[in-house]
């Protein structure tokens, strides 16, 4: 009877074993080496990319999606592949989970093979030795197509980490017909220009739309975006602190904010903020309120790139959001010269340890970083390649006026290792600025020191400053 | 020896009946909090980590947002319960002996919040606070209260929180406790009745003290819950304005995923696990003592 008992509890023991082996089985997803299939081996690989734009060349498409490029990319690109049967996962992440999901599949051992995304959010993984160089999937070709600057800021080291594919220059976007309401019709620049305006002028436009906006149909209407909740869209503000002349970082790489300059962009910023020229409460207020704000007309300044400012119209063409005339504006500086800069938007491969996998990633990269058709997608952007920047400026004026604009350009990164973490160290700083718990002195100097202590941190442990 | 080679011979069915468990237990609970201690002793890149003793440990001990994160837990911690028993004992005491239908009444509508995700609850909550563009915000202006922003004031943020908390948890408190107050003797009240008392002294002297073992266990519950508590702050403040609303959980969040320090948020981890371990404690006895 005995003997039975524990003849049954083994075998019960061992179909639960059984069982939980069976669930257990390792995912073949992103694994090389899985059934041979045509003759060739099966590698499948993950292809992460954040929101850029929707369709496979634009939005208008049927079904237009943020991955439908990739997911035409891996077709076209599995299709012609002869080194192994690729097999491409598609997978669209929010960009304020970027981070959170790559160091959370970082840690546990699953990366993505590759990842699309703005170079200036991916330097750290570079610094901390996640990415593999692509210098060598680069040609001569390539290099005259595109400008030595794009490379320049996907170089780390002697390495190039990132193909660059598009660029997306940050600017103001207004809409016209709420200056017009406002009796601002002098200000308003052209469908096709990037309008710049003085401080001064930019500082009477912000008090016009607060007085003079007409309550019907721009009720609770604000004159500018202004958000501080997190650390999207903060390149803005970025650019905000610099109207007054700082020039934020130092020779060394440090933040060099807390002077005469910084302190006087964040007294003007917290005196838009009470002289109601902003909407309410941007410490509790992110980019995606204010973006939402911008689209349904409640705000009559806001802040875009050419890809929002793609999207936003093709919303309005469709039906989406209302339609209003939106049009583009510098961020003004008190020197005259308007502020601007660009987010280079490329993809990476990561370090996944399995040399197969890193192959099939970066010939992918190099695939529709060079295919002839797979490039014009980037006119959603600005192209980073002259050859189709050529090829569409008819179809887009805009490009000659980013062209123009290119000289104003700043570095906001500064190149430093830590900037996903020096990210994080901004806004509090902010929200005690707007909230008055610290005086603008208190908080570009808090800032400052915070954000030296991380760049000294990740500076000790970066690769390319070879800390470790 | 051969006694106790013949004892375990006679209880290797109950060994092999508890090893699936135990096996479980201790590879997604003991090995976790082991590996948790040992990070937090190390300083871990995505290439290799380095043992660095207590800095991880120091490092917190000199950032003045912990010590923050900290006083906003305990803060959290003391007031969600003490409304959640306090509000939860009234709302059960109320109803517990009124007609059944009229006590599931109360039970579902209070329970229906705890039902939604807290991801939802927060959303929710989100769209009617945001400042710019929320409702209660609208409303308050166009009541002539002017702008309201309670989730951007350093001293209303962190009520709304303890608010929105409450509200969607209380649920679960209430349904606990009436179904104590249920169980309690009927011939005690009959007995109090006889005698004279009043609602409130029956509440005081029969009811309360009855459900005793029920309010440690509510406490110490609602106490690891809160210490834990994340999504709320996630979503509505993101910790802020300027740190105000951040907690322990959401520190170690931020450290984890947003600044990849993993070895000072295992520390942090191992500060909350002591603290939970602490407050245990009490439950841990009462445990005891009945077995």
């Amino acid at each position: 009877m005995k003997r039975k008992r524990i003849l049954a509890a083994a075998a019960a023991l061992t179909v639960l074993l059984a069982g939980c082996s069976n669930g257990n089985n390792p995912n073949t997803s992103a694994e090389s080496g899985g059934d041979a299939s045509g003759g060739k081996e099966q590698v499948e690989i993950k292809v992460w990319l954040t929101p850029q734009w929707k369709g496979v060349l634009d939005a208008s498409e049927e079904g237009a999606d943020y991955d439908s490029f990739f997911k035409r990319a891996a077709e076209k690109f599995a299709a012609q592949y002869d080194k192994y049967d690729a097999k491409l996962n598609v997978e669209v992440i929010a960009g304020d989970q970027r981070d959170q999901l790559l160091n959370v599949n970082l840690s546990g051992g699953t990366p993505p093979d590759v990842f699309f995304e703005s170079v200036f959010a991916m330097g750290d993984y570079v610094h901390r030795g996640a990415l593999v160089p692509l210098t060598d999937i680069v040609d001569d070709a390539a290099k005259q197509d595109i400008a030595d600057n794009y490379w320049s800021s996907v170089t780390f080291g002697d390495d190039i980490y990132f193909y660059p594919f598009q660029n997306n220059p940050g600017t103001l976007v207004y809409n016209a017909d709420m200056f017009r309401a406002a009796g601002l019709e002098n200000d308003i620049g052209g469908e096709n220009e990037i309008k710049t305006w003085t401080l001064a002028d930019y500082e009477r436009i912000l008090m016009t739309l607060k007085e003079k906006l007409p309550g019907t149909p721009y009720a609770g209407a604000y004159p500018m975006a202004l958000y501080a909740v997190n650390n999207q869209g903060d390149t803005w503000n970025l650019a905000y602190l610099r109207m007054f002349g700082s020039t934020f970082f130092d020779a060394e790489g440090n933040i060099a904010l807390d002077d005469a300059n910084g302190a006087k962009a964040a007294a003007w910023l917290k005196s838009i903020k009470d002289a109601g020229y902003t909407n309410p409460g941007p410490e509790s207020v992110s980019s995606n309120d204010a973006n939402g704000m911008f689209q349904n007309q409640q705000l009559a300044i806001s802040f875009t790139n050419p890809v929002l400012y793609a999207n936003a119209k093709a919303d309005m063409a469709s039906g989406k959001a209302p339609k209003f005339d939106a049009r583009l504006a510098n961020i003004p500086s008190e020197s005259g010269d308007p502020l601007t800069f660009t987010y280079v938007v490329g993809a990476s491969v990561f370090q996944t340890k399995d040399e197969k996998r890193i192959e099939v990633a970066k010939d992918f990269v190099k695939f529709f970083s060079t295919d002839p058709e797979l490039v014009k997608s980037s006119k959603n952007g600005i192209p980073v390649r002259s050859s189709v920047a050529e090829a569409f400026k008819g179809e887009n004026p805009l490009f000659a006026a980013y062209d123009a604009n290119a000289k104003y350009l700043f570095n906001f990164t500064g190149n430093v290792p830590g900037y996903s973490q020096l990210r994080e160290v901004l806004y509090p700083e902010l929200q005690a600025l707007y909230t008055g718990a610290k005086t603008p002195e208190q908080a570009v100097k808090d800032y400052q020191a915070a954000g030296n202590k991380v760049i000294e941190t990740n500076k000790a442990n970066s690769v390319i400053f070879g800390g470790k | 020896m051969r006694l106790r080679k013949q004892a375990l011979q006679a209880n290797l069915t109950g060994y092999l009946f508890i090893l699936p468990q135990m096996a479980i237990f201790l590879l997604f609970l003991v090995y976790p909090i082991v590996e948790g201690i040992r990070l937090s002793l190390y300083q871990i890149n995505y290439q290799n980590e380095r043992f660095v003793g207590l800095d991880n440990y120091a490092s917190l001990f000199s950032d003045p947002v912990f010590f923050k994160a900290l006083l906003n837990t305990v803060v959290f911690v003391v007031c969600i319960v003490l409304l959640t028993v306090g509000f939860a004992l009234f709302a059960a005491s109320a109803v517990f002996d009124k007609n059944a239908k009229y006590v599931s009444f109360i039970r579902g509508s209070y329970y229906i919040p705890v039902m939604v995700s807290m991801v939802v609850m927060s959303m929710v909550w989100s769209f009617l606070l945001n400042p710019a563009s929320g409702l209660i915000s609208y409303l308050a202006r166009e009541a002539g209260a002017g702008q309201v922003n309670v989730l951007g004031g350093g001293k209303t943020v962190m009520p709304v929180i303890i608010f929105v908390t409450f509200a969607t948890n209380v649920g679960q408190t209430i349904i606990l406790y009436i179904a104590a107050m249920i169980g309690v003797p009927k011939d005690l009240f009959e007995a109090a009745e006889v005698d004279g008392a009043s609602r409130w002294q029956t509440i005081r002297h029969i009811l309360i003290p009855s459900v005793q073992p029920s309010t440690v266990y509510i406490s110490i519950i609602n106490i690891i819950a809160v210490l834990k508590i994340f999504v709320v702050i996630q979503l509505l403040t993101g910790g802020g304005p300027n740190n105000g609303s951040v907690t322990l959980m959401y520190y170690l969040y931020n450290n984890a995923f947003k600044f990849n320090q993993l070895g000072t948020a295992s520390a942090v981890g191992v500060i909350m696990f002591l603290i939970t371990l602490l407050l245990s404690v009490p439950q841990l006895r009462s445990m005891l003592r009945q077995t």
